[in-house]
């Protein structure tokens, strides 16, 4: 009898389906051994790609270069929407990246959505976030960016923990059980990051950490939008109708809210200046935190809502607080002034309001 | 076929040069030995490439749902990973987390279009937090960033438990599970000993060292703790959680706390089972991975109190006369 311990394809591929793999000195990604990504960054000018181009940040992004710090000479700036490329298609997502050869990339491109589309569908959401996030990172690397910036959030950060959450929390316990199949992807983005500094000798790809972020340009959609613009679209119709504003939720659980422009602007220091690999919170301090409840008086205000006020209690109030510190982001910029929060909101209200045709809702 | 061919002209190289009856002696001793070999390099070579072959189907979306649409599984028991050692982890940490990801994505959800009422998937309990209270239990297994060395692979591993909870949450109840092994070895393990786990690379570096009259080098301090569970028992226990355990949480497959052996002690039971006479020593200068992992099996007990573990150095004698037995052919 020969030695023979042949695992023949037909046997393993039965009912049980059982393998076990060892790939030594098999590798199946191409495994880089590209020069030193630490040295000095190129001086050629920049040629950024924005995923999620178009979205909330997106316009964020696009209204902050164009009219505040302008496209500088030789710059490119890219700004991709979801008909330029299926971003879950690894193919269609390296095409789209060999064609413009982006030094700088802007990654906010993901499945997103308000708390109760997350409590529906985690498995996309986790799925969905995954391929987009592969798919974008190492296309980036195929092409040798020298700079992806991404978008985390700090719904993702534990739910059980002490406060205020900070950066080197995110990987401290599971995430709240409504959104863990997002909250998980986004935090895999940190790990990327980390996996590409380790093996790809010194790319610094980075990530940003917002708060709750709202503006023009949002999605408005009341049963998957965020909690913001779904209060204003509330408050609008319930405006036209004459009829009670119902607040999903106790109206208890507290927030930080960020304006787009801001977290636009500070995306743009990020992009250039920001060094690290670990990411950082961008967000209004602490002591800028507000309900729920707050939040609805406010957008009442703005809206100069006449009508009644109610909270539908057997609705899901999600997670309590997600209180961050911007502490790192105060030691790298002292003096970045957030616009206040009720002229933001009401620069989005009368957007809203003027755009309501065509507002994504 | 190359395995004919190579008999083939083994054959007739032999016996034309040799004419008398010792030579024909000779000639046989030759062929077997050249048999033997040509066999062995070509075992090797279509394992390596059979396993390539089934490693990149599962790495592709629209084959891994091929084979899956192809033999209609009711029931899953999901093995394959991209594995290694401490040194091939730290030196690939984003191709362990890409690799694995692809995998468990494509078989996942090959398993679950084809409505298979049963996937055990495998962690293992290197990806739990590095910093953390001993020992460690199922509910832990998020609670903080894995051990540096492999946290490509650890994020992999951990985001199973992921999947299962969210096919359970999105899927209306499919009970989609995994268990969580401690150190596994056994026969048929990968005895490479750059990129093997540390018992086959110790029981293949002893071997070796005792053919070649030298040291035996072990990779570390020695210090670190582990508890080793042999790949039969393990098997055992795959099968009943495969139709008893209906948990989507994982459930700890390892033998009790008590059992923890430190690398030296491994590397005395690997040199007394192999029966090696030589020097034995310890290159400080590599690094040691993770201190210690102790984990608690009272989950399995609760379920299994009767379950008797092979003892540790039965299970070490049995693999390592399966690896001299087995050497030409063996993964390495």
């Amino acid at each position: 009898m020969l030695p023979i311990d042949i695992i023949s394809c037909k046997m393993v591929l039965q009912l049980f389906l059982i393998c076990t793999f060892n790939f030594s000195g098999l590798l199946l990604l191409p495994m880089n051994t590209e020069p030193d990504y630490s040295a000095s960054p190129k001086s050629t000018p920049m040629r950024v790609l924005v995923t999620g181009g178009t979205g909330l940040v997106g316009r964020a992004i696009q209204h902050v270069v164009r009219e505040e710090r302008g496209i500088r000479e030789g710059e490119e700036w890219i700004f991709l929407s979801s008909t330029d490329a299926n971003l879950m298609d690894a193919g269609e997502t390296r095409e789209v990246f060999q064609k413009h050869q982006p030094t700088h990339v802007i990654h906010l491109a993901a499945m997103v959505g308000g708390l109760f589309k997350n409590m529906r569908a985690n498995l996309d959401f986790w799925r969905n976030n995954i391929y987009i996030n592969d798919n974008v990172l190492q296309a980036a690397h195929e092409v040798d960016a020298v700079q992806v910036v991404s978008c985390l959030s700090t719904c993702i950060f534990p739910d059980k923990t002490t406060y205020p959450i900070d950066e080197t929390m995110i990987h401290n316990g599971p995430p709240h059980k409504s959104n863990f199949g997002y909250s998980y992807a986004k935090r895999m983005l940190n790990v990327y990051n980390s996996a590409y500094h380790d093996q790809e000798r010194g790319r610094f790809y980075t990530a940003v950490i917002p708060t709750n972020v709202f503006g023009p340009h949002d999605n408005f959609n009341i049963k998957d939008g965020h909690v913001l613009p779904g209060l204003i679209h509330k408050a609008y119709i319930a405006q036209k109708e004459g009829s009670p504003l119902v607040v999903w939720g106790s109206g208890t659980p507290r927030r930080q809210f960020i304006y787009s422009l801001d977290l636009a602007r500070l995306f743009l220091w990020v992009l250039t200046e920001y060094k690290e690999v670990e990411p950082i919170i961008l967000s209004v301090g602490e002591e800028e935190e507000v309900s729920i409840k707050e939040a609805a008086e406010a957008v009442v205000e703005v809206m100069r809502f006449k009508g009644q006020v109610t909270y539908d209690t057997a609705k899901a109030d999600g997670q309590f607080k997600k209180t961050a510190s911007n502490a790192k982001l105060r030691q790298y910029c002292p003096n970045f002034t957030f616009t206040p929060f009720k002229q933001a909101l009401k620069e989005t209200c009368d957007w809203f309001v003027a755009n309501y045709d065509s507002a994504r809702k």
